[in-house]
């Protein structure tokens, strides 16, 4: 059951920044689709809920071919999935949100509540900090950006403040000769990732590495680079054994759970398995 | 807590709503509202039963609040007839037996749909993606899907709701 | 997408085998049918059950004081003060297998047990009233494995029953130590089955009515509204008929709502005490770990052969995880041990079951009710075998397959079997698909099924399915049975065969079920009964109402005695001279002025009499399925399925194929996805996030060949579909990663771990062998 809570409902951004930076014990909604779960499993009663669902201007899905993408953070992941310039440039984005979670949920979740939640198994954030993503978020006094990466602390904690809310993402235009990749195992479709594992990759003129990101999805409390293997990589050319090596690297530099689903050692297998899996995809996408 | 007065216009009619604002969707439809086609089966977003549209759009009306719903026009399953007349969906469903105990099918119906509505002719995979969020225990869904099928290859001709 | 197929088909009839429209199709697809989970009376009030947070204590104190204060609470009801220890039990022949008490007064046995109940004038308040419940426990030691619930020293779960063992069952037929003596090969194995929850999509809930004028009337998701009314009467100290229980539309029951259930006593013990309505809808959380579930098992089986693939004997040995109480389980203990030994002819055959008491959840029937273990053990075993020799495992299976008249010594005589042409059907299908990819296989899979338990452990004084038909002067026709519609169409299937009977159409028929006030009694939806049972009552009933009817026509006719009439769409006429006849509605009409304005009323009645111990009629079938099996992740993936199916003659054309995909979709969850694991006595994923159903995306295709038998015990020769085959698929997908990569996995749900391991030590074992 949810407890009772004041329900705030600011008309514009200033208006909620102002309205969360007055009130303690405040937690924010946007689609809801992960707070109102633990809402009523009694796990968080806030005094207050600030409803940001409906603020227009952080809705917003913005390409240049020189800035990149930005992506407002009430946009909903269907809005993304739907996207056809999103579609053209980042294909994985598309990918990815075709299998998260049901459409329903994608219909009205949206991309700032899902970071901000910051389930070790959530979806977008392997992939947005495997095309190296930034973050902005802000408060009544000011905005700050930072690297998705550094975005997620713990469990279900981000850097966030109070006051702070997230307000937009940022995708770098892709490079030439790159692409990138993800793969979650899970037993249903739509399920989360039991572990999930994204890959970029940019070649140079040659064919080979100029950059690569590898990022493991539940594979400890926050997404995890593997910055290990993506040395291995650099400068390298294809090689499927090389793939295989960092595939072992990912299972070795992670610290995934046991739980019902998977032992560790299950986990860390299938981490191995599918990095190696997405860097070659992502190779050979990249190679085109 | 301060209640709240909520217009929720719901088939068409709107609904004025004096509620708490923890007031769950779902629970301002059936409790509130009276309309008890929308069904509940479990509490964490996963069953699909209490699927109602938004703007012609699924959603689990178990993760919405009331309060956020207002100023939509939402669709239960009681809103798909038209002049007592069952739409497409419901003809198709009704010849495929894509229901059985019954209990999933309002939510079942409203996702088909809602894909319907969005992509009038989906491929055999994108009607399974489509309805992967609602549970079915009895049927195994192939019924389900050869009801969409059904209503896709223009069988039903009625107008589309 | 799925290819349905008929083997041998009847004569056609005029209603039966149709397309027919679910009856109560209207209702469910427009959201006017109202289920339990709907229903709001004037007054009513809410209830909350406390639960039991240990796997085994002893209850020392409640207080609830505090709870009474909070505005809206109106009161609350415990085990000490209000149930006295009433205990409850469908086994009612047996007392001491009644033993859950319906609230308890002295001790807990397992985490979720209903402890006490409280009623307040909104959810929430009764919600939020458990939180003002103090409980004060002694924890007492626990024991959660019949392994180790049998052992000399483990805790003491109910008074009386030594090492835990809660009931034992043993099936015996012909010399088995000389029938082992005549095999050339013999092989055992150890397999672990796991459970499984019925997960109905409405959730067990009630809303009981009690009235100052002593009546009940319940409201109540179930199975068996008879059943209910019997247990209730039983437990409340009241007679059945002051107890009315309606069921009109049930959300599923799958085997897991034909026992009474927290919402139902609790909401009618509050309802009692406070001459209000009392609604309790158990949340998503209390239907996993409060109600039961499929019966987990160990099973040790021991098969000695032939060289040429003949069966000579098994031996089988079972210990059950009973969890804390009894429940339907006993009768899955049976089960499993008949049913492990279809459908093939042994020599010589012996079972023993044992049903350990553990401090878990309970355990119980489930839509299979012991079979899906019970083949899960055996077919792939034999699969197995057939590699150990050499031989086909197709051909192996034929060659001892059931017939017609086959005599299974002291338990059943075989009347109607199709199994032989399932065999044809399957072996062209799997060579239809040629060469499979390399990550590919099939698995295949036989199995039978009962069409209704002639079992009386219930001790009713009732015939097993009672009917009546009613024809009113307009020609409609109201059918009254005690049969329950839980969504396997049996209101469809029933009224086809009362129209076909008749010789009406089935929208002449209205359907009147789950009301115990208004229908006649019967056993209710479970172990596949219904069609056979309740359709033998209503084809009675409506051929007592067509010969009422006839009498007139005769009297009217003149015809010469050598002609005889029959009624067909509507008409009642002569069979030689179809043409000369006349409108049925005149002729009813007339035949009610004649019995002096009394509709006319047929009745019929059905218990089995000499058919053996089991049940009166078998079904049959054989399943392939198709696998894709990642290698390196171990994730499978369900690619086609083939099922050939002997039901007898098909009544109902789209429950049937319903009944049959849908029963296929549960199985496959059972194969390898649906596991629940407990740690200390607790559930670990008692939620829809944790715990897995298959859904659309996982779904293959069903593909059916149906094989079309005549049942002499069914009605129009029918006999039991839809449960049947939840038993074949998990040992079907075992078997085709057997196929794959000679992996033998002995315990199910099958996981991506276990396939892992299993190559792991595979590549080990051949590693060494070079």
């Amino acid at each position: 059951m949810i407890h009772d809570f004041t329900y705030l409902k600011p008309g514009s951004l200033k208006e909620a920044l102002a309205m969360y930076a007055e009130h303690d014990d405040c937690k924010v909604i946007c689609g809801g689709q992960s707070l109102l779960i633990v809402m009523r499993q009694g796990m968080i009663s806030p005094e207050y809920v600030l409803d940001i669902k409906h603020i227009k201007e952080l809705d917003y899905i913005k390409f240049d071919p020189k800035d990149g993408l930005r992506i407002g953070a009430t946009t909903t992941h269907r809005e993304i999935e739907k996207s056809d310039v999103i579609k053209k440039n980042y294909p994985v984005l598309v990918e990815m949100e075709r299998k998260l979670a049901s459409v329903q949920v994608r219909n009205w979740g949206t991309i700032g509540g899902n970071l901000a939640h910051a389930d070790s198994a959530g979806d977008p954030a392997p992939v947005l900090i495997a095309l190296d993503a930034e973050i902005t978020v802000g408060n009544k006094d000011g905005q700050r950006t930072m690297p998705l990466e550094d975005f997620f602390v713990d469990y279900f904690e981000t850097v966030l403040q109070k006051g702070e809310i997230v307000l937009e993402v940022h995708v770098p235009a892709p490079a030439a000769r790159s692409a990138a990749a993800y793969q979650k195992f899970n037993l249903l479709e739509s399920d989360m990732g039991i572990v999930a594992s994204a890959a970029s990759v940019t070649l140079d003129e040659n064919g080979a590495c100029k950059d690569v990101r590898i990022v493991l999805g539940n594979a400890g409390p926050t997404p995890r680079r593997v910055k290990r293997a993506e040395e291995l990589l650099k400068g390298k050319t294809y090689d499927e054994a090389l793939f295989a090596e960092a595939g072992k690297i990912a299972s070795e530099d992670c610290e995934p759970v046991s739980d019902i689903h998977a032992s560790e050692e299950h986990r860390r297998h299938v981490l191995g398995v599918l990095t190696k899996r997405m860097l070659k995809k992502a190779w050979e996408q990249a190679r085109g | 807590m301060e209640k709240k007065v909520v217009v929720l216009n719901v088939n068409g009619i709107d609904y004025e709503l004096y509620i708490n604002p923890k007031t769950l969707l779902v629970e301002a439809i059936r409790d509130y509202i009276g309309l008890t086609g929308t069904k509940r089966g479990c509490d964490t977003v996963s069953c699909g039963a209490c699927t109602v549209l938004i703007n012609g759009m699924s959603i689990k009306s178990c993760s919405v609040l009331a309060v956020q719903a207002e100023g939509y026009k939402i669709t239960t399953i009681e809103g798909l007839e038209k002049n007592g007349k069952l739409a497409p969906i419901q003809e198709a469903f009704l010849d495929q037996g894509a229901y059985q105990c019954g209990f999933c099918a309002p939510g079942m119906i409203m996702s088909s749909q809602a894909l319907l509505n969005e992509n009038p002719n989906p491929t055999e995979w994108e009607i399974r993606e489509g309805i992967e969020g609602n549970i079915c225990r009895c049927t195994g869904y192939n019924s389900i899907v050869r009801a969409v099928q059904a209503v896709a290859s223009g069988k039903y001709t009625e107008v589309k709701s | 997408m799925n290819k349905y197929t008929v083997i041998n088909p009847h004569e056609p009839f005029r209603v039966i085998n149709t397309h027919v429209r679910n009856i109560d199709g209207i209702a469910k697809v427009t959201g006017r049918a109202v289920y339990t989970f709907d229903v709001k009376l004037p007054g009513m009030l809410y209830g909350k059950i406390l639960r039991s947070p240990h796997p085994h204590a002893k209850i020392l104190k409640i207080d609830y004081s505090k709870a009474l204060e909070i505005p809206g609470v109106m009161g609350v009801v415990t085990g000490k003060e209000d149930t006295l220890g009433v205990k409850q039990g469908i086994w009612r022949r047996y007392k001491d297998l009644c033993d859950e008490q319906i609230l308890p007064v002295d001790k807990v046995r397992y985490i979720g047990e209903p402890v006490v109940a409280v009623a307040a004038i909104t959810e929430e308040i009764a919600e939020k009233a458990l939180d003002y419940i103090d409980v004060e426990y002694e924890v007492l030691p626990a024991v959660f494995e019949p392994m180790d619930a049998i052992k000399k020293d483990a805790p003491e779960i109910h008074e009386g029953f030594e090492r835990n063992i809660n009931v034992t069952r043993h099936i015996e037929w012909g010399d088995v130590e000389e029938a082992f003596e005549e095999a050339d090969y013999i092989r055992e194995d150890w397999f672990k089955c796991g459970g499984q929850a019925h997960m109905c999509m409405e959730t067990r809930c009630a809303v009981s009515s009690y009235t100052p004028d002593g009546k009940l009337t319940i409201y109540h998701s179930n199975q068996s509204p008879y059943y209910m009314q019997a247990l209730m009467a039983g437990v409340l100290g009241m007679r059945e008929g002051d107890i009315r229980i309606i069921s009109t539309y049930v959300g599923g029951g799958f085997g897991g709502k034909f026992e009474l259930d927290g919402a139902i006593f609790c909401s009618a013990v509050l309802s009692i005490k406070l001459k209000r309505p009392v609604k309790i809808v158990y949340t998503r959380e209390e239907d996993f770990i409060a109600t039961k579930r499929r019966t987990p098992m160990y099973y040790y089986t021991r098969t000695g052969v032939k060289k040429d693939g003949t069966f000579c004997a098994r031996e089988a040995k079972v210990f059950t995880n009973g969890g804390a109480y009894t429940g339907m389980g006993a009768t899955a203990l049976y089960l499993t041990g008949f049913f492990h030994s279809f459908p093939y002819k042994w020599k010589a055959y012996r079972y023993d079951g044992y049903r350990v008491y553990t401090n878990t959840l309970p355990s119980t029937s489930m839509r299979g009710f012991g079979a899906p273990q019970a083949m899960w053990c055996s077919e792939q075993q034999i699969e197995w075998i057939a590699a150990d020799l050499g031989l086909d495992p197709i051909e192996m299976r034929r060659k001892n397959a059931h017939e017609e008249g086959t005599i299974i010594p002291g338990q059943a005589t075989i009347a109607s079997c199709g199994i032989q042409q399932c065999f044809d059907e399957i072996k062209k299908w799997i060579d239809s698909k040629g060469q499979l990819p390399p990550n590919r296989a099939i698995g295949i899979s036989a199995c039978g099924f009962m069409s209704g338990g002639i079992f009386n452990w219930f001790d009713t004084p009732y015939s097993f399915s009672s009917a009546v038909v009613t024809v009113n002067q307009d020609g409609t026709v109201e059918l009254n049975v005690g049969a329950q519609e839980i969504g396997q169409g049996s209101n469809t299937t029933l009224a086809i065969i009362c129209a076909e009977t008749l010789g009406v159409k089935v929208e002449d028929v209205k359907v009147h079920s789950g009301d115990t006030d208004f229908n006649p009694a019967d056993l209710g939806a479970w172990g596949s009964r219904q069609t056979l049972m309740a359709g033998n009552a209503v084809k009675m009933a409506a051929e007592d109402a067509k010969r009422q009817i006839l009498e007139f026509a005769y009297a009217q006719s003149g015809l010469n005695i050598v002609y005889d009439l029959d009624i067909k769409d509507r008409w009642v006429h002569a069979i030689a001279r179809p043409e000369r006849g006349e409108d049925f509605v005149k002729v009813v009409r007339r035949a009610i002025r004649g019995k002096d304005g009394q509709r006319i009323v047929g009745r019929g009645y059905y218990t089995p009499h000499r058919k053996g111990m089991i049940s009166p009629a078998y079904s049959y079938m054989l399943q392939a399925v198709e696998i894709e099996v990642d290698e390196e992740t171990g994730k499978i993936r369900l690619c086609d399925s083939l099922t050939a199916h002997d039901c007898g003659q098909p009544i109902n054309h789209l429950g049937l194929i319903g009944q049959l995909e849908g029963a296929f979709s549960m199985a496959a969850g059972y194969g390898y996805l649906e596991y629940m694991p407990f740690e200390d006595g607790k559930l670990m994923n008692p939620n829809l996030v944790d715990y897995k159903v298959i859904r659309a995306t996982e779904m293959p295709p069903a593909n059916i060949a149906e094989v079309d038998t005549y049942e002499p015990e069914g009605p129009y020769g029918a006999k039991e579909a839809g449960e049947g085959l939840t038993n074949p698929t998990a040992a079907a997908i075992g078997n085709a990663l057997f196929r794959l990569f000679g992996i033998q996995i002995k315990e199910c749900p099958i996981r991506a771990e276990m396939i892992l391991k299993a190559l792991k030590e595979k590549r080990e074992k051949e590693q060494q062998g070079k």
